[in-house]
């Protein structure tokens, strides 16, 4: 047993499982773990209350449509105010499409409905007919050494950011929150929301730290650092992707 | 009769297949998209009188098809099929046009010619209804491709609605809820196959989250029409088994012809004993190509002959003998076909998708020969731009073999898989898609004789591969 460890929350494991965002906690697992840190994963879906001070960090990924629904109820109804109370506090999340979406105001379909979200994230969304697809390059806005991030995104909603919330990055290629803006993603206190599957954690190890670091600093004090890890690997990966993402 | 445009796109499309086989080209779609241009009812025209049995869904049409269409041929039928992945109007267009004349000659020597197409999902939509076809068979409905198509349901309307043009026989695959709740408003024209829920894992196990991994899930765990979570009785794999809602009532039907084998045997062996059941008779043959999937394959193949026998009325197509003809099909080339390279062989297993995947490391973990398996991954229109879909597959549980190989235009992101699932760096080796052949050579050179080296491409790095075996160890070209 290591004297670190971090309990990673998967919300709607069972409902949320396209492209590839499993691969997400994945990384935090495996990047934790080349330091000896342990993670407990904690599968929470349907019904299910979220406990707020059990968790490090929050992973909500994104799913099809139908899926989607039903989980904007229990998201509003079961969890709802213990998210948000979570989110304020500083709680480590990182949202990906669908989930990002959920934890804005609203999500507006194509035909002008309204469907009420979380309201965690001052960020609204609306749908439109034309679908962003393909790979993306961004340029991220948080302290992290190499600010590329590399990513797939696969959305017809198009996400805008009110007061408070800073974009994750700037759009170098792709199209991002909404395709007009230049932005892509949010960051609110410690929420990170970003459109990219790919997976997005694993292509781009320093986002992945960053995102441990965060946790590990909340749950084990400020001057806690994290030993660099070997990403040769991860660099043949970003390489390799760079080259053919056209 | 036929219309003068259709015989003039005839022509026409004739002409260019001759063109294209002159330079040495496969021509398997483009004859085929310009006679549907210049006569946009030359599909309509041409199935117009034929016998025709389609297979559709996500996984498993090519080899489904190809099993329905050997034994149809080992019964005594003249059988017209379409190439591998020409599986659009395109190419069923061109199937047509090139099987006018050597259905004709078929028929002069007494034989009955039956069409046996493979359509694609989307596709399906569109040309099934100028197909009329007796028999629809659809295998099954995974994630596949997802960037192509949007959702998974699109996918499904699309079946929907091709099924809606015609009058035909549905064969549902039972243990697929997705696939199964199509009987909806079709109950008079469907029949279900499947595995028997006795050749299924009882469902007493409840996932287990390791401490480092976690269990990838299913593509459909909750009833689509009251959003309660499905409970199983059984499970085969993936979302596959004796579903049921307990809001709804919906529920896994009996399958009419379902197949029997003994769970505790693997499938990943040659000759795997099967007995395919139906109401009234129970008769014994083998999985002809392995791997559990394919028992999937193998009952719809059998379901879909024998069907269509009784609907033509052809006492040859009884289910004695149309297991004993399926049992003895061979696989197709460089689909799960062992190849023999002096003393030591490869086998190549195409996997495009999430379940696939997970399949084919399934059937390399639990194969006695397996040494060393090689990936390749390649992100072009053909495969799904899109490569997330490998973290949706679980790695974590399967035994790899020692030796690992990986390349593709995306062997990067394969890379990372392997060791995120805690693959030691050190059995690795991996090139970029130039050196792809050159890493196959080694791959090959370092596996012990008697052993096999296991390869897992995605489409397009599959049909660079091919061409290089095909030059290489002189096999005989995959299309005809
Ligand atoms: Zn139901």
């Amino acid at each position: 047993m290591s004297k670190y460890s971090l309990k990673i929350c998967h919300l709607y494991p069972d409902l949320l499982n396209l492209y590839g965002d499993r691969g997400n906690i994945l990384a935090l697992s495996y990047r934790a773990g080349l330091r000896d840190i342990d993670t407990e994963i904690v599968a929470l879906s349907m019904g299910q209350s979220f406990e707020k001070d059990q968790y490090d960090i929050v992973f909500f990924g994104g799913g099809q449509d139908a899926e989607q629904k039903m989980i904007r109820r229990d998201l509003v109804t079961v969890k709802g105010e213990a998210v948000k109370e979570a989110v304020e506090e500083g709680m480590v999340f990182l949202c990906i499409c669908g989930g990002y979406q959920m934890m804005g105001h609203y999500y507006q379909e194509q035909d002008g409905e309204k469907i009420d979200c979380l309201g965690a994230l001052n960020v609204y969304t609306e749908a439109r007919k034309q679908r962003f697809i393909g790979n993306t390059e961004y340029r991220c806005e948080l302290p992290i050494n190499d600010p590329i991030i590399y990513g797939f995104e696969n959305h017809s909603g198009r996400t805008y950011l009110g007061d408070n919330v800073r974009p994750l990055a700037k759009v170098v290629y792709g199209k991002g929150n909404n395709g007009e803006d230049g932005t892509e993603g949010a960051v609110y206190k410690n929420v990170i929301a970003s459109y990219s599957h790919g997976s997005l954690l694993p292509k781009n190890p320093e986002l992945c730290d960053y995102i441990l670091t965060l946790a590990l600093k909340r749950r084990f004090g400020e001057d806690f650092t994290l030993k660099p890890a070997d990403n040769q690997f991860e660099e043949i990966a970003r390489k390799e992707f760079d080259s053919c993402k056209k | 009769m036929r219309s003068f445009r259709v015989g003039f796109a005839l022509i026409i499309a004739g002409g260019i297949r001759l063109s294209l086989r002159l330079l040495g080209k496969g021509a398997t779609a483009l004859p085929g998209k310009i006679a549907v241009k210049i006569a946009p009812r030359f599909i309509r025209e041409m199935a117009s009188g034929c016998d025709i049995i389609t297979v559709t869904g996500t996984n498993g049409k090519t080899t489904t098809t190809h099993m329905i269409s050997e034994s149809l041929r080992k019964s005594g039928y003249y059988v017209a099929t379409n190439v591998s992945g020409a599986n659009l109007s395109s190419g069923i267009a061109t199937t047509f046009a090139q099987e006018l004349r050597p259905v004709r000659r078929a028929v002069s020597k007494g034989l009955k010619p039956v069409y046996v197409l493979e359509i694609d999902e989307a596709a399906f939509a569109k040309v099934a209804g100028d197909l009329s076809p007796k028999v629809c068979v659809v295998t099954n409905l995974f994630r596949d491709q997802l960037d192509r198509f949007g959702e998974l349901l699109y996918t499904r309307d699309c079946i929907e609605k091709g099924l809606d043009m015609t009058d035909a026989l549905i064969l549902l695959n039972a243990d697929d809820s997705m696939i199964a709740a199509l009987r909806k408003n079709r109950e008079s024209r469907t029949e279900f196959y499947g595995v028997d829920e006795r050749s299924m894992t009882r469902n007493n196990v409840t996932d287990t989250v390791a401490s480092r991994a976690l269990p990838a899930s299913s593509d459909a765990e909750y009833c689509l029409s009251c959003k309660r979570k499905y409970e199983y009785g059984a499970r085969s794999f993936g979302h596959f088994g004796t579903y049921s809602c307990s809001s709804c009532g919906d529920t896994r039907q009996e399958p009419q012809q379902s197949v029997y084998f003994d769970p505790t045997k693997s499938s990943s062996d040659p000759g795997l004993p099967l007995v395919f059941q139906g109401k009234d008779y129970s008769v014994e043959g083998v999985l002809p190509i392995p791997g559990s999937h394919n028992i999937y394959n193998a009952a719809a193949a059998f379901a879909a002959c024998t069907s269509f026998g009784k609907i033509i009325g052809d006492p040859k197509l009884s289910p004695i003998q149309v297991a004993a003809a399926l049992s003895e099909v061979q696989p197709a080339f460089g689909r799960m076909e062992k190849i023999r390279v002096g003393d030591k062989s490869f086998c190549i297993l195409l996997v495009k998708n999430p379940v696939g995947l997970d399949r084919a490391l399934s059937m390399v973990a639990s194969a006695s020969d397996a040494d060393g398996m090689y990936l390749l991954l390649n992100s072009n229109i053909a495969d799904g731009t899109d490569v997330s879909w490998i973290w949706d597959v679980d790695f974590e549980s399967k035994t790899m073999p020692d030796k690992l190989y990986v390349s593709g235009e995306r062997f990067g992101d394969m890379l990372l898989r392997l060791i995120y699932s805690g693959v030691d760096t050190n059995q690795l080796r991996y090139a970029s898609m130039s050196e792809a052949f050159v890493l196959f050579e080694e791959a090959l050179s370092a596996c012990e004789p008697g052993k096999c080296l296991y390869v897992l491409p995605n489409y397009t790095s599959m049909l660079a591969l091919r061409k290089f075996l095909v030059g290489k160890y002189r096999l005989k070209d995959f299309w005809r």
